[in-house]
């Protein structure tokens, strides 16, 4: 006996599956961010070496699609380095790479974007590069960067998906496992694509509270 | 008595060996083909879909501009997977059976035209409306006004955002692999399994994409030049 119906626990699975793909969503976005950062402070201080590796890297994750990514990490790795892989901790590790080499673009081009001649002054009044990078250029990179930065974020939302091919049960995955018992693809993705839709917006909107706090300084205020 | 492996004894591994990858390039290559293929069949229908979707989207009409809203804002916000899925497991439930790589290429179309019709969009926006009224004062009809100026015009400053357009849908086309397709990624995933040399193959497969999309990029930036260079270095 088959059971084809949908039932109410139906809905749990569906919450469940929405709660590891946000999960995973914020946990490689922060970790992508701080990376990502890392990666660009590194090409501010100019360090040799590491900086031609970061920017090399940064265009390979861009340029390449993240199922490859996602494959090299989870049945590579393994083969490879000889060291045990989860679905979860290759999600992880692939999310968290690529969202990082998108943010070291957004963040080189937030620093890039404040004007020499404020650097310059703030040398002369003899801050360190260190206090230039945090009290001059973070601030206002961080208002530059935040509007990039909440598109890049609504996107990486949806690459978080790709974790289903490797078996990670994220909000696709258990879409798949609906759709193959029910047989109701219309239905069943119907209902997923809405969760997504609506955690997009979500993100989309949280983003734009952020953009507007974080440029309150250099707002139009009126006359 | 002994236990036979039915595994071969791995012979002494070398640390990093992508030669192991010469013995099927062909089959690659077939692969990379296929992906070929339905990126350039996906770009015409999105360069289409993308156009039809533009064209409503800066319409006079209230409704029409409505719908062609919600479609791009539907389409940019669910994962492509999920589109996938949906018209690849769906499409059979209604009736119509059509094989894998139709259904790629039709996903994949209807998914970039939501890309496409945004960067077109903003093409059109772009036009000075002396332009358009010199083209209306002349006595244009407005079909010829839209196919012969608007579009042609439009299509040339955005060559550089669809460039972009592109590249995601050749790294987007890897998901193709998903719903059975062999292309690039799908048959390097076969190599994988059959060499049992996953690191090699797959860290081959990132290379060439990068290297692919990288090339790809550089031409667009060199056509874009090219079609734009009596704007007088505006257009970099």
């Amino acid at each position: 006996m088959r059971f084809a119906a949908f039932t109410w626990y139906d809905l749990v699975l569906l919450a469940q599956g929405l709660g590891v793909s946000l999960g995973l969503f914020l946990v490689t976005s922060l970790l992508g961010l701080a990376l990502g950062t890392l990666w660009a402070v590194i090409r501010y201080y100019r360090v040799p070496g590491l900086t031609p590796l970061v920017a090399f890297v940064a265009e390979l994750l861009k340029n390449s699609p993240v199922l490859v990514q996602l494959f090299l990490v989870f049945f590579g790795f393994p083969a490879f380095f000889k060291l045990n892989v989860t679905p979860v901790e290759a999600a992880v590790i692939t999310l968290t790479g690529n969202t990082a080499a998108f943010i070291y673009v957004i963040a080189v081009a937030a620093i890039d974007s404040i004007g020499r001649d404020q650097i310059e002054a703030a040398r002369v009044f003899g801050l360190t590069r260190w206090q230039v990078l945090r009290r001059v250029i973070a601030p206002q990179a961080a208002a530059f960067a935040i509007g990039p930065l909440i598109g890049l974020l609504v996107n990486q939302l949806q690459v978080t998906s790709l974790i289903s091919v490797i078996g990670v049960l994220d909000l696709t995955k258990i879409g798949a496992i609906l759709n193959l018992r029910t047989l109701k693809p219309f239905i069943v993705w119907t209902a997923v694509g809405l969760l997504y839709y609506l955690a997009a917006k979500l993100v989309a909107r949280i983003g734009w509270r952020l953009e507007r706090r974080l440029s309150r300084y250099s707002a139009w205020r009126g006359l | 008595m002994k236990p036979v492996s039915i595994y071969a004894e791995p012979e002494k591994r070398v640390l990093f060996d992508p030669s192991i990858l010469m013995a099927h390039l062909s089959f690659l290559a077939a692969g990379a083909l296929l992906t070929a293929q339905a990126c350039v069949l996906a770009l015409t229908g999105s360069l289409v879909v993308g156009a039809g979707v533009a064209i409503a989207r800066t319409s006079a009409s209230a409704g029409l501009r409505k719908a062609a809203a919600v479609y791009v804002d539907v389409f940019r916000n669910v994962p492509f997977i999920v589109q996938l899925f949906f018209f690849y497991y769906g499409l059979p439930e209604i009736g119509i059976y059509i094989d894998a790589f139709t259904t790629g290429v039709v996903a994949l179309s209807i998914a970039g035209g939501a890309f496409a019709s945004d960067v077109i969009r903003s093409g059109i926006l772009a036009i000075d409306p002396g332009i358009i009224e010199a083209a209306e004062v002349s006595g244009l009809s407005k079909r010829i006004i839209f196919t012969k100026i608007v579009l042609p015009v439009a299509l040339r400053t955005s060559i550089r955002p669809l460039g972009s357009v592109l590249i995601n849908l050749i790294l987007t086309s890897s998901i193709l692999s998903t719903i059975t397709l062999n292309e690039l990624t799908g048959s390097a995933k076969i190599v994988a399994a059959d060499t049992f040399r996953p690191f090699e193959v797959y860290a081959a497969l990132l290379v060439v994409y990068a290297a692919f999309t990288y090339a790809v990029s550089i031409a667009i930036t060199l056509l874009h030049r090219r079609q734009n260079r009596y704007l007088g270095g505006k257009v970099t």
